[in-house]
């Protein structure tokens, strides 16, 4: 008996399979996937050209970073000139100001060591403000790019809608199809159809969206020398790599037992979907324990780098971005491995009590 | 209960509070049953309260035997053809019933040879590979019926399988039915082309507004129906003497000369005795040439116990 129920389960994720990866309507969830990979390669090669453009510079003009960081607000342009010499690029504007209005000049000078470019404004001959610009991002600071756009965005909308989009589709969209039938037509017993299309969603959410975390860092990593990348992936790269990889396949599993029985219960799973992200969405101002009943605390909470503080996110979105408390790993992952069974076995016993009504849906 | 028999008991199924059927309770032996109705009658509910697709509200259906909640016994002995017009997206005909085999837990060469079966049986096999959102009404209708028999079920369950064939297709797919059926196999049709259900049914079940009005064999079903006088016409070489002789009887009601003036159309309250009084009849000078009763069809009884115009 077991081995029929595999082989059925087979023919389920079989099909399954290619109407999901295969299917115009999953265009959609490869787009929201490979949207971040695509931003960190158009980074990187934003980043290469920067580099490249810089270290050409100060071949020209080489320069040492304490040279340039000696550089002080108050300090004359005639002292920055003595000091660093003459700018390789400056833009000069002129502005009225006051009562009566005056012409001011503001001067931005700048200069590089060949890997950060630096700005100095300088107004009516006196430096006021210090910037920095250009490839001055190192790999830590995009690991915690990448920390904050994997929390906010890759799991809570990239993730959470393509499972919502493949795992709904996996019964209810069927139903809307008028095609359910035809697999309860079969002497399959439902839990082992409902399983094997749980697996076939798994499989395919877990390929697009761990692959696209894969290429993610990839994309990331291409805008830096091969040094820096051995000598990171050396220490933790791997160990990030495949915890990101691992979080993006329970993601999947988790949202994807949730929707998958949201579609059995819902004529509209959609509501179900919104509410869900809405109680994600909050839950990080919800206080106490309560935070603990949500998909995202658990995920976050295993993720390797904590999504920092002082990137530039607007202090609202902060307040989403890291759990008060991280819970771990071994706690993450049985939680949200329990969480999936849980739902796993729901649906598969909802599933013996479910109709063809066709009409009514 | 039979095991061979397909059962209804007591069994009501409701949609909230709309009913859909009401208190059927039947037995119907192996053969080709045909299920008619008007629409909204109930027989779609019907259909699918014995392959398990709805669940009755109240009461108990086995399909040999076998409770319609346990799909791993049932769909080996059942095959089902929807009224469903929506298949799986981009399949072709022999992808689609391949996949469908393959659920049964057929090894692959086996599914092939079973796919490439059926779609022969309907003659869909030129066009097996071709993707069945281009085919016709018709060859959808074929598909269907070869999915519902390509495991070689002992019920066939076919919900207006006659609709949108042509005339060949159409006495072809007939044919198959008596096929199955004089295998000993169940064949349940739900249709609206009565004259195509008399030619074929061993038995029909007649539905309205959820209720069985009607079933068994249609002879016996028409006998019982007293309030409509049993028509029988007699073809014969002198009709005016005969229909002189035949309204001498006072169960005969009317009689009607045929308009081509070879015979005659008998209306009698009592068609049994009609029939023993007849054969004295038919032994004096009336050439009678054949007798056949006028209205013991699907389509009569149809109109005398639902009416004309609620018939599809």
């Amino acid at each position: 008996m077991i081995t029929e129920f595999w082989t059925q389960m087979i023919a389920v994720i079989r099909i399954e399979l290619t109407k999901t990866f295969f299917a115009r309507r999953s265009i959609w969830i490869y787009l929201l996937a490979l949207l971040p990979a695509s931003l960190f390669y158009a980074n990187s090669i934003y980043a290469r050209r920067e580099h490249e453009r810089l270290a050409r510079v100060a071949s020209e003009h080489p320069l040492r970073k304490e040279v340039l960081r000696s550089i002080r607000p108050g300090l004359t342009v005639d002292q920055v000139v003595q000091t660093l010499g003459e700018p390789y690029r400056k833009n000069s504007r002129e502005f009225w100001n006051g009562r009566p209005p005056q012409r001011h000049e503001r001067l931005t000078y700048f200069y590089t060591d060949g890997e950060v470019e630096f700005m100095f404004f300088i107004n009516d001959g006196v430096v006021r403000n210090l910037g920095r610009g250009g490839a001055s991002q190192t790999l830590p600071q995009l690991l915690l790019v990448f920390a904050s756009v994997y929390q906010l965005y890759f799991i809570r909308l990239a993730i959470f809608f393509g499972c919502a989009g493949i795992f709904t589709n996996l019964i209810r969209g069927e139903m809307l199809d008028k095609s359910l039938h035809f697999y309860l037509l079969a002497p399959i017993p439902r839990p082992v159809l409902v399983a094997g299309k749980y697996v076939a969603g798994l499989f395919a959410t877990a390929v697009i969206f761990s692959a696209s975390t894969a290429l993610q860092f990839y994309a990331l990593l291409r805008g830096f020398d091969s040094a820096t990348v051995h000598e990171y992936m050396q220490r933790d790269g791997w160990n990030h790599v495949a915890a990101y990889m691992g979080i993006s396949m329970l993601a999947c599993a988790a949202y994807g037992s949730i929707f998958l029985a949201a579609g059995l219960v819902a004529k509209n799973p959609a509501i179900i979907a919104a509410l869900l992200l809405l109680w994600e969405s909050v839950n990080a101002f919800i206080p106490g324990s309560l935070k603990m009943a949500s998909v995202v605390f658990y995920l976050q909470s295993l993720c390797p780098i904590e999504a920092p503080p002082d990137v530039t996110i607007p202090p609202a979105l902060l307040a989403l971005v890291a759990p008060v408390e991280r819970v771990g790993t071994f706690t993450g992952i049985a939680v949200m491995a329990s969480l999936s069974l849980v739902a796993l076995v729901g649906s598969g016993l909802l599933s013996r009590k479910l109709e063809i009504n066709y009409s009514a849906d | 209960m039979n095991p061979d028999h397909i059962t209804f008991d007591n069994v009501s199924r409701f949609y909230g509070e709309v009913l859909g059927v009401n208190r059927i309770t039947l037995s119907i032996p192996p053969g080709i049953t045909s299920l008619v109705g008007p629409n909204g009658s109930g027989k779609t509910t019907l259909l699918n309260l014995m392959t398990g697709l709805i669940h009755p509200t109240e009461g108990d259906v086995r399909v040999l035997g076998i409770e319609p909640r346990d799909p791993r016994k049932l769909f080996r002995v059942v095959g089902y053809s929807t009224q469903f017009d929506s298949f799986p997206r981009g399949s072709t005909g022999r992808q689609f019933i391949y996949s469908f085999l393959r659920l049964f837990g057929y090894p692959s060469s086996k599914a092939s040879v079973l796919t490439a079966e059926a779609l022969d049986v309907v003659h869909l096999t030129d066009a097996a590979d071709r993707k069945i959102a281009g085919y016709s009404k018709g060859m959808r209708q074929r598909v269907k019926l070869a999915q519902a028999i390509a495991h070689d079920p002992q019920v066939l369950v076919l919900d207006e399988p006659l609709n949108g064939l042509d005339p060949l297709v159409r006495a072809e797919t007939l044919n198959l039915f008596r096929k199955f059926a004089s295998q000993g196999k169940h064949v349940f049709v739900s249709t609206h082309i009565l004259h195509e259900v008399d030619m074929i049914s061993d038995q029909f079940i007649l539905m309205s507004n959820g209720y069985v009005v009607a079933e068994g064999q249609i002879q016996d079903v028409r006998s019982e129906i007293r309030e409509h006088p049993m028509q029988v016409t007699i073809r014969c070489k002198q009709p005016n003497a005969l229909a002189s002789k035949v309204f001498e009887m006072e169960h005969v009601v009317e009689v009607r000369l045929h308009p081509d003036g070879k015979g005659v159309l008998v209306l009698t309250r009592a068609a049994d005795l009609f029939y023993r009084r007849l054969n004295h009849i038919a032994m004096g000078d009336f050439g009678i040439e054949s007798i056949a009763p006028a209205d013991d069809t699907v389509k009569s009884v149809y109109e005398y116990l639902i009416g004309e115009e609620s018939q599809r």
